[in-house]
């Protein structure tokens, strides 16, 4: 299919890359704990990239069997109103992709009863009297073709699967609800779900009992799905795209140490049983890591073709694009690091990763409402809890409703109060729970 | 097209069975500072199936090769067979529709050519830019489409429906050493080329406030007296009570069901909360919802009391109620589940004004415009694009960082005056739920006081 569209504009453009991609997905889903539906879904499409007389186009479609002579033409005109981009696509060099697992045969064959019955022992295992249990299996089996005119080529099948449970617990008007997923490549574990389990468990336990909210200037424990209010921000500063536009506060800031000596983020394709990981970017640039925070210094920042072009740097391999529009920048998978030594695994289940020990009073949040509607790239935030507990003489004492948590990412990260030891995946985010010092918490 | 999918239908085994197909026309232009981004022309299509047998769950296929349809339909019936449900799904009655509904194009963007929609976007984009050096970057994006929907199922069925929809919106984005702040203006309408003219001034407008936000204060966390203005309002009726009327949250859960009984007070006598997916000329409007329901006015809650809930017919028939037509889905990728349309709070008394809502405030928060909401159901937040301290009943100095935090319970039960000054905001976006977004919806309000909610901030 690519090469057909790419021979089709030879001659018609001075040089092109083109995606095609297809996909199959198959889900069941369990709504208060009765499998209600199961469905399938299946799409394919091809996304053209053009440079003509210098200037760049793009045009895509999900027809069937695509008119190569209509797309490119699409494509053209595109190219007409566009600007001049000093493009280069990688050139076919012969030597192998780097090596990266991205098809589990396991994840391949499951059939539905096989989705069913995981579904099925995750409502059971989780059930409890007072409440709902939605649970959702999907897994999807994707082919990616990229190429493009200067003859480099990319290829490779791809697994995922997604195991969401999401608890609902209503009493009186007080509306309790956990959510938790398993994301992989390969079919998880019996561990792995067990482990699912436990952690939707331990946090609905935890938040029966509901205590007053703190307030004022407190540590604060962020598990790994609390992060994301501060995580934000730096994925977005961290895009060559805002650093190009002016619009970063990293611009410029390559080699400075502006976080904890103990941080590391590194956004790396080629982490195994990834279903973010691949062995080629969508513009046909071979994969590897890229350090973005090493020990606490601005390392890298990430880019497209086109960025990258415009940046005088080279494509980090973080080119991502859909059927329609044009290529731009997205991560893969963001590993958070400390780099002191420690060991931070996914040693602990306890709620706030072992780093509560000595707090006399804060709390740890796992959930905050309206991430990514304010002024993120600031470093601003300011949400109210969706399920945060708070902390009493070293020990939970309870779910806190009704407060609000406020900071800025920048100046929280200068100084970590300390790494749980409670690391995992959560999407393509890699992280332990993060003590952060001096957070304001408002309550009403 | 709709003889083909009635067709597909007729052969097909299961005991219910619909079909939708779509093709969707669109342009898209971006800038992104004085750069653009890109100008294409797209088409996209694809078809959905659904279908049900007695003591079976819901069997689901979608696909975007038309041709694969008469095995879509098997196949959806094999996955409707493999759910075996003791307590069996069924769908409340609609009488069969059948017609044509195309709404007014006003102006088809499929006759403008792209050279002019990318002037356009220009002259909107540089509107931003001009207004300060401080404006180090802007993202600015037209979009339109024309979608046309066909709808068969077996019950008699069969509609066609042309939806417009356009969109125009910019963020400029200014910065001074460190700080940046950012202005949003979003005009998202169902309608076509003539609607997006004339929009420069609020373009303008935008750019000036960010500017103007670098130099102003973080509001200070705390309780205050809060107004919202129109747009605000709107998103906050959206977050804090529509999902919450939703009847998918509560049509099997007896405690959800309890905690929203109809006739259960909400708010003070001047709240009148309602989804209007009928009003005209609105983004959240259509004639038909995704299962072929017409849409409706439908009041939600009536001088503080709750009256009713929005339905697909699968929850209508659970809850003994009447489907209200809000069964969307964002495209054929998806199936339709209960949404929202055009939400809105009535206007109170006519001639009541923001006058008359802060002037007995000693100390309290303006909040204006929306980044977004989002809600937890009985918690949830909104962030207002900017702000103001109201002091001694009077506006004062412009705060940033304006983040609300709502409790559905306490937060519609203080809100203790409402002005008459009621708007439709017509923004971009749109709402997200069940890995659906963005769902076209309006929010409509007028001013709206809240006696006392929590802000967030540095305390």
């Amino acid at each position: 299919m690519i090469d057909r569209v790419l021979e089709g504009a030879r001659g018609k453009v001075d040089a092109a890359d083109a995606l095609w991609r297809r996909e199959e997905q198959t889900a069941v889903a369990f709504e208060s704990g009765r499998l209600k539906a199961a469905g399938i879904s299946e799409e394919a499409g091809l996304n053209l990239r053009v440079l003509a007389a210098g200037r760049m186009g793009v045009a895509g479609t999900t027809a069937a069997a695509p008119d190569a002579n209509e797309l490119v033409a699409r494509a053209r005109a595109s190219a007409a109103l566009g600007e001049i981009v000093e493009l280069a696509f990688p050139k076919g060099s012969g030597s192998p992709l780097p090596p990266i697992p991205t098809f589990f045969d396991r994840t391949a064959n499951a059939s539905l009863d096989d989705l069913i019955r995981m579904g099925r022992l995750l409502v059971e295992r989780l059930a409890r009297p007072d409440c709902q249990i939605n649970v959702a299996v999907e897994r999807e089996i994707a082919d990616t073709a990229v190429g493009n005119t200067a003859g480099a080529r990319g290829e490779y099948r791809a697994t995922g699967i997604a195991v969401t449970a999401d608890v609902t617990r209503i009493a009186g008007d007080d509306v309790l609800m956990v959510y938790d997923q398993y994301v992989g490549a390969d079919m998880p574990s019996d561990a792995d779900l067990e482990a699912l389990v436990r952690s939707v468990e331990t946090r609905l336990t935890a938040a029966l009992k509901i205590v007053a909210p703190p307030d004022g200037a407190l540590p604060v424990v962020f598990t790994p799905a609390g992060l994301a209010a501060v995580v934000l921000p730096l994925e977005q500063a961290l895009s060559g795209k805002t650093v190009l536009q002016g619009s970063s506060p990293l611009a410029g800031k390559v080699g400075e140490t502006l976080f904890d000596a103990r941080l590391s983020i590194v956004d790396d394709p080629l982490t195994p049983g990834r279903p973010a990981s691949r062995p080629v970017d969508d513009e046909c640039v071979p994969s590897r890591a890229t350090g973005l925070v090493e020990r606490g210094v601005v390392g890298r920042f990430v880019y497209d073709l086109e960025t990258a072009a415009r940046a005088k740097t080279q494509s980090t391999g973080n080119g991502r694009r859909g059927v329609f529009g044009k290529p731009h920048i997205g991560y893969t998978n963001v590993v958070f690091r400390m780099t002191d030594g420690t060991h931070a695994g996914s040693e602990s289940h306890a709620l706030g990763g072992g780093l509560i020990a000595d707090m006399d009073d804060g709390l740890i949040v796992d959930d905050l409402i309206g991430v990514g509607q304010g002024n993120v790239i600031s470093g601003a935030f300011s949400h109210p809890v969706g399920l945060a507990y708070r902390v009493q003489r070293g020990e939970v004492t309870g779910r806190v409703k009704d407060a609000a948590v406020a900071g800025n990412a920048y100046d929280l990260l200068k100084r970590i109060g300390g790494f749980g030891t409670d690391g995992r995946w959560l999407g393509s985010r890699w992280s332990p729970s993060m003590r952060l010092e001096g957070v304001s918490v408002a309550r009403r | 097209m709709r003889d083909r999918l009635a067709a597909a239908v007729k052969q097909s085994r299961a005991a219910y069975t619909e079909i939708r197909v779509e093709r969707t026309w669109s342009s898209a232009v971006a800038f992104r500072g004085r750069r653009l981004e890109t100008a294409t022309v797209s088409e996209d299509q694809g078809g959905f199936v659904r279908v049900l047998n007695k003591g079976c769950g819901w069997g689901i296929a979608s696909f975007t090769s038309l041709d694969a349809l008469p095995a879509m339909v098997t196949r959806a019936n094999e996955l409707s067979r493999a759910v075996r449900l003791d307590d069996p799904i069924r769908l409340a009655e609609t009488p069969p529709e059948s017609g044509d509904a195309v709404l007014e194009l006003d102006g088809d963007v499929r006759g403008i050519a792209l050279s002019d929609k990318k002037r356009l976007l220009d002259r909107y984009n540089s509107a931003l830019l001009a207004v300060s050096d401080k404006i180090v970057d802007t993202q600015a994006s037209y979009r339109d489409e024309v979608s046309e929907v066909w709808y068969v199922n077996s019950e008699g069925t069969s509609l066609y429906q042309l939806r417009p929809e356009i969109v125009v919106s910019g963020t400029a984005i200014a910065r001074r050493n460190g700080s940046i702040e950012k202005g949003l203006e979003s005009i998202g309408l169902r309608k076509g080329w003539n609607s997006v003219q004339a929009f420069d001034h609020q373009f303008r407008v935008v750019a000036q406030r960010a500017v103007d936000l670098l130099e102003a204060p973080r509001v200070r966390g705390g309780a205050y007296p809060v107004i919202l203005d129109n747009e605000l309002a709107g998103v906050f009726i959206h977050e804090a009570f529509g999902h919450l009327s939703e009847a998918d949250f509560v049509y099997e859960n007896p405690q959800a069901r309890e905690m929203m009984t109809l006739g259960r007070r909400f708010g003070k006598a001047v709240l009148n909360v309602g989804d209007n997916g009928a009003a005209p000329g609105l983004r959240g409007t259509l004639p038909y919802d995704d299962e072929g329901t017409p849409t409706q006015d439908t009041p939600l809650i009536k001088e503080g009391i709750l009256v009713g809930r929005l339905h697909s017919r699968e929850t209508a028939a659970k809850l003994g109620e009447r489907p209200t037509g809000n069964a969307r889905a964002i495209s054929f990728r998806h199936p339709p589940i209960v949404r929202m349309t055009n939400t809105y709070i009535a206007p109170g008394k006519q001639g009541v004004g923001f006058n008359d809502l802060i002037s007995d405030i000693k100390l309290g928060v303006y909040a204006c415009g929306a980044f977004g909401g989002q809600t937890m159901l009985e918690n949830f937040s909104f962030t207002a694009g900017w702000g103001y301290m109201i002091r001694d009943g009077k506006v004062a100095e412009l705060v940033k960082d304006v983040v609300l935090a709502g409790n559905l319970f306490q937060t519609l039960d203080r809100i203790d005056h409402i002005a008459g000054d009621f708007t439709w905001n017509q923004m971009g976006g749109g709402c997200g739920k069940g890995g659906q977004f963005p769902l076209p919806v309006t929010e409509g309000a007028p001013h709206v006081r809240i006696e006392e909610a929590l802000v967030g901030g540095d305390v």
